[in-house]
């Protein structure tokens, strides 16, 4: 799974903290999504997708090996 | 009550007991019953005197008890990342618990015959051993993924 969170919120000039804060995780979750070590449940998908006002396809795409 | 409400009510109250956690005020008292547990064996050790085996005993279970309310208390920021680790972390102490207490009676009775060149009795793992090796790596296991999330 690929994602453009880093872009999103660089969009809506947000830092990690203001965005973990925003959805109610670590900052060190929202690191590792955006490095793609970790694939969000959808609850936090959902969240992020009501922020960016966005839906969740338009930053999260399917990778080579899913 | 039918059948169907039967399982919701069992599967419901099945995900609440495997949800369970400590609040992480926890977190510091089983460090504090880890860290006293330990003084306290090295000093019935070397400073106490007489029969202190009950003792032991004590202490094993201080220190068990205290591992365990360290295991299960909740992170400062607990998220879905955080309980992801966590489960890992289960799981891989579980393998390696099981293969631990397999494999190392072997070992220790392959070196003890070595070591006293032969004669030695083979002897099963105790309790306390397979126990605290288990949550001491669920602990290792789980700090280290933290660190590296």
């Amino acid at each position: 799974m690929e994602n453009t969170i880093k872009v999103e919120r660089a969009i809506l000039n947000l830092t990690q903290d203001d965005l973990s804060k925003r959805i109610g995780v670590s900052r060190q979750t929202i690191n590792s999504i955006e490095a793609n070590r970790y694939v969000p449940s959808t609850v936090l998908a959902l969240k992020l997708s009501e922020l960016f006002k966005k839906p969740v396809n338009d930053f999260f795409k399917l990778g080579d090996n899913d | 009550m039918n059948t169907k409400k039967i399982m919701e009510c069992e599967r419901k109250r099945l995900n609440k007991i495997t949800n369970f956690r400590l609040p992480h005020t926890f977190w510091a008292i089983g460090i504090a019953v880890v860290a006293l547990s330990i003084i306290m064996i090295f000093v019935r050790a070397f400073v106490m005197e007489g029969d202190t085996e009950w003792l032991k005993v004590v202490l094993q279970k201080g220190l068990l008890v205290g591992m365990l309310l360290m295991s299960i208390s909740k992170d400062k920021e607990e998220d879905e990342l955080i309980i992801k680790i966590r489960m890992q972390s289960y799981a891989f102490a579980f393998v390696v618990g099981v293969a631990y207490a397999l494999i190392m009676p072997y070992v220790e009775f392959g070196v003890s015959n070595v070591v006293n060149s032969g004669g030695e009795a083979y002897k099963d793992l105790g309790g306390f051993q397979v126990l605290s090796f288990m949550l001491l790596v669920q602990l290792m296991c789980f700090h280290t993924l933290k660190r590296y999330r």
